[in-house]
């Protein structure tokens, strides 16, 4: 079942949604933090960000805007593809591998900002970890798919394996355990405080 | 002859055809164990993961958890502030504040010696909410509490000791996301503000954290929404918080009123 289109293209779509809603709450946040510099010093209980340290980090805006911003243009497209994808449009191989290399950038950057968090500022926020596990989703769907209608241009070999990987849903069983990695560094390190 | 070769030949490609049947499913069968192998392999880490998940949930907290009953300081208010300086001083200055709160550290080292001068004038007193609610950012040990609990701990027995010690815990504030001071350290500031040591050795017994959590949520039911909330007489005090000066003149005009 996890093999056809429907639920491949219906987990990209979700995941791609939440993600663009976590980046929209962010984003509205950050506009709010920067239009109100009252708000921007002090440590606020509703805050999506407490204290905004997450918030005015020099990570929050690598590229000298909000990060989120990055979310709300990005999601849609992926949104586009899993919507088109459903309604049984097939995108060209070129078109699907840029798809996977920019997406592959934005997942890895999302799991820097994750360590940074975790590791460096110290603060994480709700909003910024459903960005983590829905860009996590996103992309092994994306990469389900890439591998399974040969999209990725690999070697004869490595694409078989890969095939043969994704066929058994051992791609799934990765997910899961990375996905089980990351919930049990937060729980282990926050677990404490939620007392 | 030639019905022989063919015989043989195809004989011999049958053999070949079998052969590589053979191999194809030892290939499969290979695979399969493969495929069976990572399955148990990641149910295994995932059932490893859970139980330390488990545990990390079950254990009990490492600092700071409020299993006390609940027991008020002396001298604080009903809308659960410390009081510093003259009851009878005409200006009242409400101050909410975390000690894990940067800006409120900001605060209280711009205005700190202008509201020590407004309370050793007898013009100020000083109404002290010590919230816990940035726990969460220090890396597990709940400073804000610890820091809090020992903050009302001294001014149960002398808020002006307790006012002190404020300035010192703001002066040396940790990092936000830093594991905070230690217990030790709290001692030692403690020391430094004058406080006696039969005082600051109860701070371990953190009697105080179930009042303090009681007023941090006090504060925000009342309408506080982040740190530091600074009011005189009761009004918000909207003015610049971390310039020298701005408090100490809005301070001046509200006793002048």
């Amino acid at each position: 079942m996890r093999q056809s289109n429907a639920w491949i293209f219906t987990t990209m779509l979700a995941s791609a949604c939440l993600s663009l809603l976590a980046s929209f709450v962010l984003s509205v946040d950050a506009v709010l933090l920067a239009a109100d510099p009252q708000a921007a010093l002090s440590c606020n209980i509703s805050s999506v960000i407490s204290c905004g340290t997450v918030g005015v980090s020099w990570q929050a805006s690598l590229f000298g805007f909000p990060n989120a911003f990055l979310g709300l243009v990005a999601e849609p497209v992926v949104i586009t593809i899993a919507v088109a994808s459903l309604g049984g449009v097939r995108f060209p191989r070129w078109f699907m591998l840029s798809a996977q290399v920019v997406y592959t950038l934005g997942v890895v950057f999302a799991y820097w900002l994750f360590f940074q968090a975790y590791f460096v500022i110290g603060a994480l926020c709700p909003w910024c970890l459903l960005v983590t596990l829905s860009t996590t989703l996103v992309f092994t769907s994306l990469t389900h798919v890439n591998i399974r209608d040969g999209n990725l241009f690999l070697p004869e070999r490595a694409s078989r394996a890969a095939r043969r990987f994704v066929a058994a849903d051992l791609d799934a069983l990765a997910v899961a355990v990375w996905l089980m990695a990351v919930v049990t560094m937060i729980v282990t390190k926050y677990a404490p405080l939620m007392t | 002859m030639s019905s022989t070769r063919r015989s043989t030949s195809t004989t011999d490609r049958r053999e070949a055809l079998r052969r590589q049947q053979e191999a194809d499913a030892r290939a499969a069968r290979r695979t399969g164990l493969v495929i069976k192998a990572a399955w148990a392999t990641g149910f295994a880490v995932i059932a490893v993961l859970l139980c330390v998940i488990v545990w990390a949930v079950a254990r009990p907290g490492s600092a700071g958890t409020a299993s006390g009953s609940l027991v008020t300081p002396m001298g604080a208010t009903d809308s659960g502030a410390v009081v510093i300086g003259n009851p009878d001083a005409p200006v009242t200055v409400t101050i909410y504040a975390d000690f894990m709160c940067p800006y409120c550290g900001t605060f209280e080292r711009v205005n700190g010696d202008d509201l020590t001068a407004a309370v050793d004038a007898g013009i100020a007193k000083l109404e002290i909410h010590p919230m816990s609610f940035l726990d969460p950012q220090s890396s597990g040990t709940k400073y804000s509490t610890r820091a809090a609990n020992a903050f009302v701990t001294v001014a149960n027995t002398d808020p002006t000791l307790a006012w002190n010690f404020d300035r010192l815990l703001y002066a040396n504030q940790p990092a936000e996301g830093s594991a905070g001071l230690t217990d030790a350290q709290l001692v030692e500031f403690a020391r430094q503000a004058g406080v006696p040591d039969s005082v600051s050795a109860t701070f371990a017994t953190q009697q105080y954290v179930p009042w303090v959590d009681q007023i941090t949520n006090q504060a925000f039911d009342s309408g506080v929404t982040g740190t530091p909330t600074v009011k005189v007489n009761g009004q918000v005090f909207s003015g610049d918080l971390y310039s020298a000066g701005a408090l100490a003149a809005a301070i001046s005009r509200a006793a002048g009123a």
